[in-house]
């Protein structure tokens, strides 16, 4: 008795959500976009970079009129970077009536809202999540970003053409995914193009001292490292290679090539100098590009946050513009008539010029996109070979 | 030959940093017989106001060491009298959880002040290195371990010495019967937490010196790894504290470089698990015997 009276209670719940949800779209036109992502804690600077380029992004459209006429309402929801967090997130937005989303800016969060956006039908384009697997599960999800074992051949070939042969060495974090993901397909690429792998050196989370494994690769006379990691271990590695207190030095000219974990390296080093002939591969170039489209989003960014954006922000940028396609090319005027199915079958459709570069989107999500490489001196970041 | 002499500095570099915290746990544990989780976080937190002595304050850096010190202490002692002496009579295992509640307390709290991004620590030592048949050796390497070395006299000639000392002892021994002495046992621990929290704090200015970076989780590895060195020389002692932080970390970096880098702290368990087998009380651990 007590079961079926909470299922009653339940459903009148519901239904009064429904009510709530539609009754408030019916009010103006207004596109509903939703984002989740860490905007505290630990991981807060990927979400925070991907909602200000999302906000600059929805600004320039809504001055423009809209999308189709409808003007852009934003929300972005901060789940800690936690996937349980970012499932009520997502369950808070689709309770405010979401139309479309960003999806979420970390790969584990994705992975846990992907199959409610699957029973939602809602249309998901992450800004920055890109484990190979994390789309899986929803026909609707799609992302801008790289996704990992791509990067990991993009890497490979970058150097097969661009520094060509060089002896490489890897230094990976192995119980990372992202990195040891990156790591695998690198060395796969490798074999193919021909690139002689001299030296594997692999560290832990809870690791501090990368000695060990900098006498080692600085033994085995590689001429680029191949760093697969994230920007605060990073930095710690070059601080020791460069400073350290009971290690051997790279030799001069030795170059250190990751991808788009670097990101951000500058602000973590504690001297930039540290970053020297750090090469990053990476879609945007920010301030070291000639792209009028890319400048003109850096110099808005910077007079918004006070700050040059990174990639995150740049994906996000384009994920709204991604949006904007979608919804172009599918021909929706009203927000009511939204469907995740339309604007998949649209997105499909469409190529988009973006900041992170021209992108065309495949069914299963991903997008393959050309990749540059930034490289450090000084505290500044150029393109490099040019 | 190169790369033994090598990873032999190395070892000993990381294995003074441990040795450096070890000698807070051990001393802390002989005395109050309790396990001070929170240690590692005390470090971190020295850490912290190191950094913001030296490049908020404009300290010179021997004051920020003071100042560290200072606050160490303090910071030690409060966490005594708030959280362990009520729990005085408590049994051991309500101590241990506080002690694990107050170690996530501090890594919270530094988040919230401090946030999450990395800080780099000021380096400030000026030393420089000198070479070893081709081998470069940092001048940190050689203080941390003549202060650790000094340190350790230092302390047991404390504990051996002085009537401060005297009573520690007593209370370590027998804390009822230390009582019923006169001793006062709640002064006694609070000054040993005192000591224990700025020796935290100079160990902080060296891992900060040779790791540079300091976040709100950085005391927590180093933390285990120098209690494990503790149990590993017999925990307790303080020569044993010292030798077994260098022997950690000596057999750390030979198993990096000569076996396996994913391997190593498996390699560095499985040692000290054979080591307890065969003496349970560590290496320098004193024999008790049971009176019935």
């Amino acid at each position: 008795m007590k079961k079926v009276l909470a299922l009653m209670l339940a459903a009148v719940m519901a239904l009064g959500l429904c009510a709530c949800g539609s009754g408030s779209d019916e009010k103006a036109n207004e596109i509903k976009i939703g984002g989740i992502g860490p905007l505290t804690g630990q991981y807060a600077n990927y979400g925070l970079s991907v909602q200000h380029g999302a906000e600059i992004a929805i600004k320039e459209i809504n001055e423009a009129g809209g999308m189709n006429g409808m003007q852009i309402v934003f929300s972005m929801q901060d789940s800690q970077g936690d996937p349980e967090a970012a499932v009520s997130a997502y369950g808070k937005l689709i309770d405010w009536g979401m139309n479309a989303s960003i999806g979420t800016v970390l790969s584990g969060e994705m992975a846990s809202v992907v199959n409610a956006s699957a029973n939602d039908n809602m249309f998901m384009i992450s800004a920055s999540a890109s484990a190979d697997k994390c789309l899986e599960g929803s026909s609707n999800a799609f992302r801008i970003c790289f996704y990992d074992s791509y990067q990991g051949i993009a890497a490979a070939n970058y150097v097969a053409e661009n520094l060509p042969g060089k002896k490489v060495a890897v230094f990976y974090q192995s119980d990372l995914d992202y990195s040891a993901g990156l790591y695998e397909s690198f060395a796969a690429e490798c074999k193919v193009k021909g690139i002689e792998i001299v030296d594997v050196q692999s560290f832990l989370s809870t690791d501090t001292d990368y000695t060990a494994q900098i006498n080692a690769l600085v033994d085995s006379q590689a001429e680029i490292i191949f760093l697969p990691i994230y920007a605060a271990e990073a930095s710690v590695f070059l601080t020791q290679a460069k400073n350290g207190t009971a290690s051997a030095v790279f030799a001069e000219g030795t170059y250190f090539f990751g991808a788009d974990g670097l990101d951000g390296i500058l602000t973590k080093v504690s001297n930039a100098s540290e970053a020297n002939n750090v090469l990053m591969l990476t879609p945007f170039a920010g301030e070291s590009s000639s792209d009028a489209k890319v400048s003109g989003f850096v110099k808005k960014y910077k007079e918004a946050y006070g700050a040059a954006p990174d990639q995150f922000a740049a994906d996000g940028y384009d994920a709204i513009y991604a949006i904007k396609a979608a919804v172009e090319k599918a021909g929706y005027t009203k927000a009511a008539d939204i469907k995740g199915e339309g604007l998949s079958a649209a997105l499909v459709q469409v190529s988009l010029e973006g900041v992170t570069g021209d992108m065309k989107w495949q069914a299963n999500g991903n997008t393959d996109k050309s990749a540059m490489a930034i490289i450090y001196k000084d505290g500044n970041g150029t393109v490099f070979g040019e | 030959m190169s790369i033994f002499l090598r990873t032999f500095i190395s070892g000993l570099n990381l294995g003074s940093i441990y040795a450096l915290i070890a000698l807070g746990y051990s001393m802390v544990y002989g005395i109050a017989k309790m396990l001070n989780f929170a240690h590692g976080d005390i470090i971190m937190i020295g850490a912290y106001t190191g950094i913001v002595a030296v490049m908020n304050l404009h300290l010179p850096p021997v004051v920020a060491l003071i100042v560290s010190v200072i606050v160490c202490a303090g910071l030690g002692m409060l966490i005594e009298t708030l959280a362990y002496k009520p729990l005085r009579q408590a049994p051991s295992l309500s101590v241990l959880i506080t002690a694990i509640g107050v170690s996530y307390f501090l890594q919270n709290l530094a988040l919230l002040i401090f946030g999450s991004e990395q800080k780099a620590y000021p380096q400030m030592s000026g030393l420089g290195s000198f070479t070893i048949l081709d081998v470069k050796v940092d001048g940190i390497t050689v203080m941390t371990l003549a202060v650790t070395a000094v340190i350790m006299i230092g302390l047991t000639l404390f504990i051996n010495g002085t009537r401060m000392g005297k009573a520690m002892r007593a209370v370590s021994e027998d804390r009822g019967a230390a009582e019923l002495m006169g001793i006062s046992v709640n002064k006694t621990i609070l000054i040993t937490f005192a000591i224990g929290s700025g020796l935290a704090a100079i160990a902080s200015a060296f891992y900060g010196m040779t790791y540079v970076y300091i976040k709100p989780t950085t005391g927590s590895m180093p933390g285990i790894k120098a209690f494990t060195a503790a149990v590993f020389g017999g925990i307790g002692s303080l020569p044993g504290a010292m030798l077994g932080g260098i022997l950690l970390g000596l057999i750390e970096q030979f198993a990096k470089a000569y076996i396996s880098t994913q391997w190593s702290d498996a390699i560095v368990f499985a040692v000290l698990i054979l080591v307890l087998i065969v003496r349970p009380t560590g290496l320098l651990g004193k024999k008790s015997t049971e009176k019935v």
